[in-house]
């Protein structure tokens, strides 16, 4: 703080003295021990009038002297401050010299660096009048330095002060003690300093005006005093009267009125800036603090929405929506959506460097609007597909999210999404000749949808669901095969010789099976050919793991309820009963010692017959050993339980024969047809088809596939005259000494493991008449509850109680059978009602 | 070439044994299962009288519990007892 002794009688120096108060006040930074020592100096200093340098004393200062001491304002404003420069010019204007002498004079004997005043003040005298809030603070900081100069020179000019000894110790940085003493004299105002000043601040707010240039230190200087005497009167006058408005809003109102108001200033301002932001945009790099300042400008003058947010919103509006119509033209999706990206990061940028926050929302919205919104479906349709075939996660991510920001853009992708889930579905599903791999294909496509949910959507659960009935709705495009093919493919897993996966890997396949299993409608499919594969599975021995089977059927369990299983379950219960029958029975053989006939082991599994797939019983005639062997089984059996027989199944039977051929013993594994045809060659050389037949006793179809195997496969066991694939009347068949193999153990009952054709078609014939039987049964059900319904009610009720898809037209023929059958009669008056028959 | 059958895996099914093929009360298959099960098997045995008729055991003893005062058999009127 400057010493009060100052101030009083020097408006200049007190106004010096303030503004270096001020400035200290507010750069603190700089000259530290000095303010310290000047506030020391203040509140020791005895004339009344030097208290009131206190910022609270106001009042009692302006009563003492004409012009008290001023309290400059911390927050000096540009355009404030362009006055005090003016002033302050103006005041010296006409001795610049002198003061300039005066100036070095004082640094002299203060023994300030006039250089580095000079430099500080050239530095900061770069800047224009209309100068930006960065100026005002080099002023500032330079103003400590000149101000301390002037006051001192006023102070020495004005005034004999004791003061001035002990200012003369107060260099910036130095931290001496210092010796305050008083006036001696009272400062004496000269006679007519009002109107002198007064003069002298008029003829610098011309000067000002007229855009004198003048050297800058002397601005700063008179700019300083201008502010004290403004600002003052600011405080302390305008305060009292609360109509008029302070210094800074009535310059704010000036500078509105007189300049910005004027449509051409105005109108230029904002092309430029609009201007400016538009070669920004355009990939330019603009000077972006300039906008800023400027942009702050326009909010503090209050005409930043009116004359400025709109055209630039408009602007915005218009280069964006022509930008989005061309690049959408021009570029790819993923580079497109990419560049929306930017763009939105870019305005957000600008937002945060130089437009006003309450652009934000607008501004955002609008780039959202033209870049994205218009386009959401274009955007879609053009490059959705791609995305999701080529599998581009982030480009995936990256769409959805600027999907989210723009209304009513996840509705579009989701759509886009179900459509793209079905059709692709759909291929997969329609095309018979994609049977193959239709599995395989469709739980990858489930893995990569699943995939893509989780990523790239954020498991949004609308579009879960929305691919779950697509899903639904393009597997059961197709009936029935989808079931078939699914459990065939779980037989092939199941199987043993899988050696492809690992116990956890099976069950995982498993479970994304049972997932695709979920959404096809006609289970009982499923059901028939995998009991099928399963009873071959097991009767063969060719399952892969008891524990997986057991798994399997669990889940199954699980997603149809138990009825569905528990013939699965029978199945796997006979297996159980048959062994320990067999363990009992080979006990009770060595316990009686009875020579079985030939040494066959024999074991025998025990079918219920309602769990197992039907099988047609054959009679074969076989050789006396097994028929031998078969009666003492038999006995045994019915001995455990009466009241029962026992029928045999040959098409299952299966035998391990040990042969002899030129090349070494082999083992063969066999089918009990191929044994019997095998063992006939025991006793001759060369059979004829007719010969074997008779012989054997094998039904006509099944013999030739059992020659077939043999003589016509991989495994040559016979050799067929005439050579060929396939076993016409009148063939001929030797067996083959010559035959080779490089394992000891053969199989050559694979025929037995192959579905054929008719296999398959005779299951889903089946199927398809239990689901007749079942739709007679729904229909007679619903219409002996109801004795009498409409057409209409009977169809939807028939559909809600069956478990499976039925066409319309199988069940208009299904109603005419029962109404045949006289279960059921339409009514006379109303052809479309129908009455129940007791 | 000389074959020889070294072990023997046979599969039957096994029937009941009775002179009818449905069951005197339900009129269902004797070797299918009552109205009451759901699965043929052992779970639904049959049952044989001294008379030798044969039924489900879940119908005889159904009938058997309707009748009050003596237990005939139902298809002849004779006497009912089970054929130990």
């Amino acid at each position: 703080m400057f010493p009060t002794g100052f101030s009083s009688p020097n408006p200049s120096a007190a106004a010096a003295a303030q503004e270096v108060r001020s400035a200290t006040d507010g750069n603190t930074s700089t000259t530290p021990p000095t303010s310290a020592k000047k506030r020391k100096l203040n509140s020791s200093s005895s004339s009344g009038s030097n208290s009131s340098n206190e910022r609270e004393d106001f009042d009692s200062t302006s009563s003492s002297s004409s012009t008290p001491p001023l309290q400059p304002r911390d927050s000096a404003s540009p355009s404030t401050s362009s006055f005090c420069l003016g002033v302050s010019v103006a005041t010296s204007s006409h001795v610049p010299i002198q003061k300039k002498l005066r100036f070095e004079d004082t640094l002299e004997f203060v023994g300030f660096d006039a250089k580095m005043a000079e430099e500080s003040s050239s530095s900061s005298s770069s800047s224009s009048p209309t100068a930006a809030t960065s100026q005002q603070q080099q002023l500032k900081n330079k103003s400590i330095l000149i101000s301390s100069v002037a006051s001192v020179h006023h102070a020495n000019g004005l005034a004999k002060s004791t003061t001035v000894s002990s200012f003369a110790n107060s260099k910036p940085g130095s931290a001496k003690k210092l010796v305050i003493k008083n006036f001696k004299d009272k400062p004496k105002l000269p006679e007519n300093y009002t109107d002198e000043t007064w003069q002298k601040l008029k003829e610098a707010v011309e000067a000002i005006q007229n855009s004198t240039s003048i050297k800058y230190n002397l601005e700063e200087l008179y700019q300083i005093m201008i502010r004290s005497i403004f600002l003052f009167l600011d405080r302390t006058y305008v305060l009292q009267n609360s109509m008029l408005p302070s210094i800074w809003d009535m310059g704010l109102e000036l500078f509105r009125a007189h300049i910005i108001s004027d449509q051409k200033v105005q109108n230029k301002t904002i092309d430029g800036i609009l201007l400016l932001i538009e070669r920004e945009r355009n990939g330019e790099a603009i000077d972006r603090s300039l906008l800023r300042s400027l942009l702050s400008m326009l909010s503090d003058l209050q005409i930043y929405q009116d004359s400025f947010e709109q055209r630039f919103l408009e602007e915005t509006n218009r280069l964006y929506a022509a930008e989005g119509q061309k690049l959408m033209q021009e570029r790819e999706v993923p580079e497109y959506l990419h560049h929306v990206n930017k763009r939105l990061e870019e305005e957000a940028d600008r937002l945060i460097t130089y437009l006003d926050q309450t652009t934000q929302k607008s501004l955002i919205a609008t780039v959202e609007k033209q870049l994205l919104g218009e386009h959401l479906t274009a955007i879609l349709q053009k490059g959705l597909n791609n995305l999701l075939d080529e599998n581009r996660i982030q480009d995936l991510s990256l769409l959805y999210q600027l999907f989210s920001r723009v209304r009513g853009g996840v509705q579009v992708l989701l759509q886009q999404w179900i459509e793209y889930i079905k059709a692709f579905g759909s291929t997969i599903v329609i095309n018979p000749e994609k049977d193959k791999t239709m599995v395989q294909e469709l739980l990858d496509f489930k893995d990569k949808v699943d995939h893509i949910i989780d990523i790239c959507f954020l498991k949004n659960e609308k579009f879960i669901n929305a691919m779950k009935e697509a899903f639904e709705t393009f597997i059961n495009k197709r009936p029935n095969k989808p079931a078939e093919l699914i459990a065939k493919y779980v037989d092939s897993k199941l199987r043993a010789g899988n050696k492809e996966a690992t116990d956890e890997e099976l069950e995982k396949m498993l479970d994304k099976i049972m997932i695709i299993f979920r959404f096809i409608y006609g289970k009982d499919v499923f059901e028939a050919f995998y009991k099928k594969d399963l009873a071959k599975r097991l009767l063969v021995g060719k399952s892969a793991s008891v524990d997986a089977e057991k798994s399997m059927l669990s889940k199954l369990k699980h997603e149809c309820g138990a009825a569905f299983t528990s013939k699965l379950e029978g199945m796997f219960k006979d297996m159980e009963l048959s062994k320990d029958i067999m363990i009992q029975f080979k006990q009770v053989k060595y316990m009686q010692n009875q020579n079985v006939p030939g040494n066959i082991e024999l074991t025998v599994n025990i079918l219920t017959m309602g769990y197992w797939p039907t099988y047609v019983p054959m009679e074969v005639h076989l050789p006396p050993e097994m028929v031998k062997l078969q009666e003492i089984f038999k006995t045994f059996y019915l001995g455990k339980h009466s009241g029962r027989k026992l029928q045999w199944q040959s098409t299952l039977g299966h035998c391990v024969l040990k042969a002899e051929f030129k090349e070494g013993k082999k083992e063969l594994q066999v089918s009990l047809f191929q044994t019997l045809v095998l063992l006939m060659f025991n006793e001759g050389e060369e059979f004829s088809l007719e010969e074997i037949k008779q012989a054997t006793g094998i039904e006509d179809g099944e013999l030739r596939r059992t020659l077939q195997s043999l003589a016509c496969g991989k495994a040559r066991v016979l050799a067929k005259n005439p050579k060929g694939k396939d076993i016409e009347d009148g063939d001929k068949f030797i067996c083959n000494d010559d035959f080779k193999h490089k394992l000891f153990r053969i199989k050559i009952n694979q025929i037995q493991m192959k579905e054929t054709v008719e296999e398959q078609a005779s299951t889903t014939e089946r199927v398809f008449q239990d689901r007749q039987y079942q739709i007679d049964a729904a229909i007679v059900r619903i219409m002996k509850m109801r004795k009498t319904l409409s057409h209409n009610l009977l169809v939807s009720e028939v559909y809600n109680q069956l478990k499976f898809p039925v066409k319309p037209a199988d069940l208009k023929k299904r109603i005419e059978s029962l109404i045949d059958r006289d279960y059921m009669e339409r009514d006379k008056e109303n052809p479309n009602q129908y009455n129940y028959i007791a | 070439m000389k074959v020889k059958i070294k072990c023997w895996n046979g599969m039957a099914t096994w029937l009941w044994v009775a002179n009818d093929k449905n069951c005197g009360i339900c009129r269902m298959a004797l070797n299918g299962c009552g109205p009451d099960c759901k699965m043929p098997g052992d779970n639904c045995l049959l049952v044989w009288g001294q008379c030798s008729h044969c039924f489900h055991m879940h119908c005889i003893l159904k009938w058997l519990n309707t009748q009050q005062v003596q237990q005939h058999c139902p298809m002849r009127r004779q006497e009912w007892k089970f054929k130990e």
